[in-house]
């Protein structure tokens, strides 16, 4: 039988693609990465991808929840103050209608009320970063202005309708902003501005009109109670928010750790595999070297 | 009736035969790693017997020079099959460079840098994050710098897969004139052995035929026909003739549509070649068909999302309360005329983030809805069907399948190439120990021959001194 006189190449070719394993073997445990080419395993290499969009949307969503949950606090604390003044006004304006004060304690009561008003005026221009956030989308701009040239006064809004929904990567809408028309001037009996203007007229001129102005008294308390009402909506997507975001942040973790083990290298079994190769190229370095230094023909047995 | 003449005459023609058979054997060894050469066995023909008065003697021995030991058929086999691994390994080569452009990203910081797949999210997640505060001016400024990384990262990628194919085209066109002169030297051999050796296998000339036919084999895709005369006659896989007889028809190279094409006389022959085999086939492959695959690719994600994205924007309002128009448009991309060539071209035309239109039309600045409306591009399907992310997911998983795949073919036929050559090897090639056999026996029956001269020779003085030892010695 004939056979190949230059197999020792072909060991060489062996020992070639044993050390080629072993760098390949090496880059793994160096970068602590499983797949560091898309051919090594394609689909891995595709569900990375989608996986790294997911969790990287999940990080973009946890930043946004922060920047959002700052301006609805602020408008939640807004509102809390505004409910405070409106308390205070409403007192106030129940002790000037029992009909016991003196003209100037009147006036003095109306001074107090006119007060509060400038007071709920200014936080209901209350702005967050530079933005106004009672202005629907009018964000620039300052929402609402009063004119004292008639009398009672008049509150102008100059806001708009606008709501602006924030959207989770899994698709719920959350409302952020309430209009501030929606909240200060409410239909009928329900508009806080309304309500403080006609008091604040009721009590310029020391004469009261009881019965206007209990009237006006209890359209505050009904207005009071709107605003609660409209808070509402705020508390409702300040838990929402806070919701979705630890949703998405144990979604999150969950995803990293899915990722991370697709992607990461079994040291383990990566170091095995090569101290197989090592083994391996070893022994074929050994027959090698063998074969090199007998001389593996019979011409050196011929004299 | 023999004669001690006769044998005088046999045993001198044994040492001419032995001393043929010898030089044989030394060319054997002296050969032993020149390539292409088949090792050679002397052919020992017994002479004609003679007849005298009835009785036959045996005349002794003729050495009639030396036959190659070759199988024409196990050779043409490891040629084919050489096309074949060639191919696929200039291939592979070709598609382990364009995969290196996408690298898929571990998770790490530092991987992610080039990574297109986390460009595109980042992209889209930046209109999410405007939706929060439409009016803030840094998140506006993130959407711009996540656009120009976006556009960079894809142009990038598809400038250097043009590269590539570049670098592709001048390695084929290179190929040219090295099968043209293969060509040229089979074209010769051809009328050397049809006028040397018609009938039979014509030695060092047929080594070298050989040696020729597998460099080309190595090169290009080809068909061997034996012809009259023992010519052989050379065809690209699809029939081109390359040479015929002793003629070789030269390939040409020329320029069409940017890239080299591959003539012989006026017939284009480079879509054959693609698909023939051989390094070129390999190289041709990968330049026609791999690289504008994934070019491709690239192109609809490039052309998809700039488009989509700038029609949305034009939609909705700016910071400035102004809303795009065919006059002047809001683009955030360089708005492409056409699919092809869109990812070479990508770029941010926008510089003012203010332009980006993050309310509705008609809508005050302080709206989200447009930001949400781009932000929500990134789910749905707007390239070819897919969302982004899942097409370009696709993409990867694709081309790292094709490059998996044409690894293992690869592989494959490296090994049946390694197993041919190895039969062919064990039947052609030198092998040293048959050397010193053949070397052994050799020298035995020369010193055989020699020692029947001597004693000859002795009787022979015998013969003349008619029995008296001293006359003539």
């Amino acid at each position: 039988m004939r056979v190949d006189p230059s197999y020792v190449s072909n060991l060489v070719g062996s020992l070639d693609q044993a050390q080629s394993n072993e760098q390949q073997l090496t880059a793994e445990l160096s970068s602590g990465v499983s797949v560091t080419s898309l051919s090594q395993n394609p689909v891995t290499a595709g569900e990375n991808i989608l996986l790294l969009n997911q969790i990287q949307q999940d990080d973009s969503f946890t930043q946004s929840s922060n920047l959002v949950t700052g301006s609805l606090q602020v408008a939640d604390s807004t509102l809390g103050s505004v409910l405070s003044q409106l308390t205070q006004a409403i007192s106030l304006a129940t002790s000037a209608n029992n009909g016991t004060m003196n003209a100037s304690d009147v006036k003095a009561v109306g001074n107090q009320i006119s007060g509060i008003l400038d007071e709920v005026e200014s936080l209901a221009n209350t702005s967050y970063e530079g933005q106004y956030i009672f202005a629907g989308g009018q964000t620039s701009t300052s929402p609402f202005t009063t004119s004292n040239t008639t009398s009672p006064g008049i509150t102008t809004y100059n806001g708009d309708q606008n709501v602006n929904y924030l959207s989770t990567p899994n698709g719920q809408k959350i409302q952020l902003n309430v209009p501030g028309s929606q909240i200060f001037q409410g239909s009928g009996a329900n508009s806080v501005f309304g309500a403080l203007n006609a008091l604040v007229a009721d009590y310029s001129t020391g004469a009261v009109n009881t019965t206007q102005a209990v009237s006006d008294a209890q359209s505050l308390d009904t207005a009071l109670n709107y605003v609660s009402q409209q808070r509402v909506t705020i508390d409702n997507s300040i838990t929402q928010v806070t919701a979705a975001s630890d949703a998405i942040t144990s979604d999150q973790t969950q995803l990293t750790a899915a990722q991370t083990n697709l992607m990461q290298a079994d040291v383990g079994e990566v170091s095995t595999q090569l101290s197989l190769s090592e083994t391996q190229q070893t022994a074929l370095e050994d027959v090698i070297s063998q074969l090199d230094s007998s001389s593996n023909s019979l011409f050196s047995k011929l004299q | 009736m023999g004669t001690i003449n006769s044998a005088f005459s046999l045993i001198s023609g044994a040492l001419n035969a032995d001393q043929a058979a010898l030089s044989i054997v030394a060319n054997n060894v002296a050969n032993a790693s020149t390539p292409g050469y088949a090792e050679e066995t002397p052919n020992w023909q017994e002479n004609q017997p003679v007849t005298i008065n009835g009785v036959q003697y045996g005349a002794g021995v003729t050495e009639t020079g030396a036959t190659s030991l070759r199988d024409r058929v196990l050779e043409q086999r490891l040629d084919q099959q050489q096309q074949l691994a060639s191919s696929s390994g200039a291939r592979l080569t070709a598609l382990n460079s364009i995969q290196a452009l996408f690298t898929p990203d571990s998770g790490s910081a530092s991987s992610t840098a080039g990574d297109i797949g986390s460009d595109i999210t980042s992209f889209f997640s930046s209109f999410a994050s405007l939706e929060a505060n439409p009016t803030n001016n840094s998140l506006r400024e993130n959407v711009l710098s996540s656009a120009t990384t976006l556009a960079g990262d894809v142009s990038n990628a598809a400038a250097s897969l043009n590269q590539q194919s570049a670098a592709l085209d001048q390695q084929a066109s290179g190929v040219t004139s090295q099968v043209n002169s293969l060509t040229t030297s089979l074209a010769q051999l051809n009328q050397q052995i049809q006028t040397a050796s018609p009938n039979a296998d014509a030695g060092p000339l047929e080594d070298q035929r050989q040696e020729d036919l597998s460099q080309l084999s190595q090169l290009i895709g080809i068909n061997q026909i034996t012809t009259e005369n023992n010519g052989i006659s050379v065809t690209t896989t699809s029939g081109q003739t390359l040479v015929s007889e002793n003629t070789s028809f030269q390939m040409t190279s020329g320029t069409e549509a940017g890239v080299t094409h591959f003539f012989v006389g006026n017939t284009d022959i480079t879509s054959q070649l693609a698909s023939g085999g051989g390094e070129l086939g390999g190289y041709l492959t990968a330049r026609d068909q791999d690289i504008p695959s994934a070019m491709n690719s690239l192109d609809q994600l490039a052309y998809n999302i700039s488009t989509k994205v700038n029609t949305l924007n034009n939609a909705g309002t700016d910071l400035e309360g102004v809303t795009g128009s065919v006059a002047s448009p809001l683009n955030i991309f360089s708005q492409p005329t056409a699919v092809a060539g869109s990812a070479v071209s990508m770029s941010v035309a926008m510089t003012d983030p203010n332009q980006i239109a993050a309310a509705a039309a008609g809508a005050a600045t302080g709206d989200n809805t447009n930001a949400t409306a781009m932000a929500n591009l990134a789910g749905q399907t707007i390239v070819n069907g897919q969302t982004p992310t899942d097409f370009f997911s696709n993409f990867a998983s694709t081309l790292g399948a094709t490059v998996s795949g044409v690894q293992d073919e690869n592989t494959a036929q490296n090994a049946s190439v390694t197993q041919l050559q190895t039969q062919n090897d064990a039947l052609s090639s030198v092998n040293l120990n048959d050397e010193a056999g053949a070397m052994s026996t050799l020298q035995s029956s020369y010193q055989a021959a020699s020692q029947v001269f001597t004693m000859l020779n002795t009787i022979m003085v015998s013969v003349l001194n008619l029995g008296v030892e001293t006359t003539v010695s």
